[in-house]
């Protein structure tokens, strides 16, 4: 199956600014059953969040509502609107150029909110092909087999890996919550999997085909960026300290393993750098659609769903990201394994440590780049996910158990399968 | 490298093992010019990191309140690091350091908004009498200068030998920090040892990025007697700003929790739990769990070298990894303490990336046990006893704090799923789970409560020789 990754982009109308702060508060408070976006009554849905972005006023007020869910917009558009017509009323009613009236008004609503959809520039998802139902039945499985586990180890027989196999799995045939096991379709089928690689490969060959027409131009422009980078202006301070505290006081909250990133870097000066981060992000989103498909973004075990996206024209860079664990240790993920890629992309904006060649440098001068990340961060006003206290490698774990569960297992298979819990 | 060894404080380079008896005096200013006089008086006296003192050290560090409180100017304080001007006690980091429910700082003895500590002396003696001695003099002088109190005083005996109260070999891991010669040391000791760049511990010098660690600085005009080095024009990294005055320099931060140990709560709980079928003790499957927790047996032997039983051989033994002998944790537990507390190269994806991520997060640790070890582990005397954590590091966040939160209070830490670490790591109220893998199938210990409890703890900046007197001299 597929995933939708994207927000809606709105101008919030400067005086209704403090009422609508208020109300994602109200929402952020409780995400989950919340007056106005009850999310957890969205089944399509893995993640959202909803930011208020006031801190670079020059471009004005922007509400971003970030969605990522199970397949299409239509029909994804269709459950939020039955579920929280009157919520999305009185959020949007604060945002410009929103004139629907009512609740009512489902045609009104529905087309100006597709008016405002942001496709992402490039995008991760951590777990493939995986449906939020099917993410929280698998744990529920895997939280089955886990106790049952815990009372075969209490019994204290020690059993060959197979006796021990068919022991967890054999009560799960007749289990009708687990009915749905044998039917589990595969994690992306032929085509899920073909596409972006055709797109990968095609990309590449043009590429290659229309070397004699970009070649030079490519040359000329990769040696003026070379000579803005090394003139650009960096970040010299520690991030400001007052915005620290008031992102760390929504991080690492109990009963969720995970954490929000949103930020907004200004694009450096010129139509270069726009083209320079626009390309980029093409190229990154060809790979990463293709060959980072099992967890894993370059060696970073930890992203759910992340996205970029150049907004205001290109003039701006909009980061979304739902992780697991500490946010030192993703930005720490991102120097260590990615420093390449992020620089990359990075570099072109504001404030970035200093690179060369576009790729090298920059997020390697690890404290600094901290600064400038924490620098660009927004608070989210509202965060939700559908399964707070899983991790993307957890639930690539369960997935892979419940694959395995009903295979005919040889004694090497079903070792492998046992160790799984 | 040539470390400047006489602006640097002695605790830095050495754990002073030569001097087992410690005592630690929680201050707080009451005058700033008072104390700006003692702390002029005392500035010489303080142990320098030249030469070792046979008889006994005296080393003294402050918290950002205590700095605020002995005159430093308020662009000044602003320099410092975020954690330090914050300190320990703030909710986000009690949620990450696990410093909640008992633990929490409104139950503290010390460092909590109630009683907040402005500097720590730290004094080591090489027995019983020169300690005594020396306290008598510090608290004369105090008494007499009138510009500080003492709000406690910690002590840290003599202990028997080098483990800590529950039984463990302790403090065998340490890092070598660059152009102390500790190196050699360690290799010797243990067989093993990873040197990491001076800015890793020591403010204003090169970290593992190759970039100058982020210090404290004061303007020149601010330091009219030019007692602080000048920060190069050529300097890398964040705040490194050419021409300002370092007031970093040579320093550290030192983080310091005083963790009440319940050594009966603890050996009985592993008793119970591993109980033969007749409800008889089993005092061989008792060790083993114990052993478990910990990552290593008794005698410090570990367990990925000597997984079935303890082998004193090996009692100082740190030249191991995981990833190649133990990936799934069948002999040292991926939960183990040691394992979470430095996981070395096994959180992959590669051996080598992830050693050098794990490195960067290291800290020298100079913590001391205080109280009396315990006659019979399995029963309660009602002595107060645990261990003084001591550590330094010249990034808190990325450093002690990482270690707390990423490592030993992350519920899927290494992919396991709703555990902390056993020993030190927040095991609150419910099923707290601890799993020991093995094949064919892991068991996992359920309902560990907390057997280590947090009694007080603060953020100090130990200041280089020259930033001392320039404190003097505000």
């Amino acid at each position: 199956m597929t995933h939708t990754v994207m927000t809606f982009l709105a101008k919030v109308k400067p005086e209704k600014r403090d009422a609508l702060r208020a109300l994602l508060a109200e929402i952020g408070d409780k995400p989950e059953d919340n007056a106005y976006i009850p999310f957890r009554k969205l089944a399509l849905l893995h993640f959202a969040s909803l930011v208020l972005h006031e801190s670079q006023p020059d471009y004005g007020f922007y509400l971003i509502f970030e969605n990522n869910f199970d397949g299409a917009l239509a029909p994804y558009l269709d459950d939020l609107y039955r579920q929280a017509a009157d919520g999305l009323h009185q959020i949007y009613s604060s945002c410009q150029d929103y004139t629907v009236t009512n609740a009512g008004d489902r045609a009104g609503m529905l087309s100006y909110l597709k008016a405002h959809v942001v496709l992402p520039n490039a995008y991760h998802i951590g777990n493939t092909g995986r449906g939020a139902q099917r993410i929280l039945q698998e744990r529920d499985l895997k939280n089955t087999l886990e106790t049952a586990a815990d009372k075969l180890v209490e019994v204290g027989q020690p059993r060959a890996p197979r006796e021990l196999l068919d022991a967890l799995r054999n009560p799960l045939r007749t289990d009708p919550k687990f009915a749905w096991i044998p039917g589990a379709g595969p994690r992306q089928n032929f085509m899920e999997k073909a596409i972006p690689w055709a797109k990968f490969v095609l990309a590449a060959v043009l590429s290659v085909l229309t070397l004699p027409i970009w070649f030079i131009p490519a040359v000329v422009g990769l040696l003026v960026l070379r000579y803005k980078e090394s003139t650009d202006s960096i970040q010299l301070n520690a991030a400001n300290s007052d915005r620290v505290r008031s992102l760390v006081q929504q991080e690492d909250h109990t009963q969720s393993v995970g954490n929000h990133m949103a930020s907004i870097t200004i694009v450096k000066e010129g139509w270069l750098r726009r083209f320079a981060l626009r390309t980029v992000l093409w190229a990154v989103n060809l790979y990463v659609r293709s060959t980072q498909t099992h967890g894993v973004l370059s060696g970073i075990p930890s992203i759910h769903f992340a996205h970029w996206s150049m907004i205001d024209g290109g003039r701006r860079l909009l980061f979304l990201s739902n992780f697991d664990g500490s946010w030192e240790n993703y930005l720490d993920d991102f120097i260590d394994k990615a420093a390449v890629g992020l620089t990359g992309v990075w570099s072109n904006t504001v404030g970035f440590p200093r690179t060369q060649w576009l790729v090298f440098g920059g997020a390697r001068d690890g404290p600094r780049f901290k600064a400038v990340a924490r620098d660009s961060q927004v608070v989210t006003n509202a965060w939700y996910s559908a399964y707070r206290d899983v991790t993307v490698q957890g639930i690539d774990n369960s997935s892979s158990l419940r694959e395995d569960i009903y295979s005919p297992l040889d004694t090497r298979a079903a070792e492998a399968c046992l160790q799984r819990l | 490298m040539e470390l400047q060894r006489n602006d640097i404080q002695g605790l830095i380079v050495s754990s002073y093992k030569h001097l087992p008896c410690a005592a630690f005096v929680m201050l707080r200013v009451k005058d700033a010019a008072a104390s700006r006089t003692w702390l002029r008086q005392r500035a010489p006296e303080i142990t320098t990191s030249e030469g070792k003192h046979p008889e006994f050290s005296t080393n003294l560090a402050f918290t950002w309140n205590g700095l605020k409180n002995l005159g430093l100017k308020q662009e000044v304080l602003g320099t410092f690091s975020r954690p330090f001007q914050e300190g320990m006690a703030t909710d986000h980091r009690s949620r990450i350091l696990g410093d909640r429910d008992e633990n929490a700082p409104d139950k503290w003895d010390w460092g909590g908004a109630a009683n907040p500590v402005d500097a720590l002396l730290l004094i080591y003696a090489k027995d019983e009498n020169v300690l005594k001695t020396q306290l008598q003099k510090r608290q004369q002088e105090l008494a007499a200068n009138g510009g500080l109190s003492s709000l406690a005083i910690l002590e840290a005996g003599r202990q028997p030998d080098s483990h800590e109260h529950f039984g463990f070999n302790d403090g065998i891991g340490q890092p070598a920090m660059e152009g102390t010669g500790n190196k050699a040391k360690q290799l010797k000791r243990t067989n093993h040892a990873t040197e990491l760049p001076a800015g890793e511990f020591l403010l204003g010098f090169n970290n593992v990025y190759g970039v100058i660690s982020p210090s404290p600085t004061v303007a020149a005009t601010d330091d009219p007697q030019n007692l602080l080095q000048v920060v190069p024009p050529d300097s890398t990294g964040l705040q490194a700003i050419a021409g300002m005055h370092d007031l970093g320099r040579n320093g550290s931060y030192l983080v310091f929790r005083q963790l009440a140990q319940d050594v009966a709560k603890f050996w009985n709980f592993l008793d119970q739990a591993t109980h033969d079928a007749n409800g008889a003790s089993n005092e061989k499957a008792r060790d083993q769990l114990g052993a478990k927790f910990v990552g290593r047996w008794k005698s410090g032997a570990p367990l990925v070298l000597s997984p079935e039983g303890d082998n004193p051989g090996l009692a100082n033994e740190n030249n191991f990894a995981y990833l190649q002998k133990d990936a799934h944790g069948f002999a040292c537990p991926v939960g183990s303490h040691i394992r979470r507390s430095n996981p070395r190269d096994s959180l992959g994806p590669d051996s080598a990336t992830a050693l050098n991520s794990a490195n960067r997060h290291r800290i020298i640790r100079r913590g001391r046990s205080y109280g009396h070890r315990i006659q019979n582990p399995m029963v309660d005397d009602g002595a107060k006893r645990g261990l003084h954590f001591i550590c330094l590091n010249s990034d808190i966040e990325r450093q002690f704090e990482f270690t707390q939160q990423t490592w030993i209070n992350n519920p899927v830490f290494g992919g396991l799923d709703g555990e902390v670490d056993p020993l030190v790591g927040n095991l609150a109220k419910g099923d707290c789970l601890f799993t020991v893998q093995g094949e064919p199938l892991r068991t996992r210990v359920h309902n560990l409560s907390r057997f280590v409890t947090v009694k007080g703890g603060s953020y100090f900046f130990l200041p280089g020789i020259s930033a001392l007197k320039y404190l003097a001299n505000l």
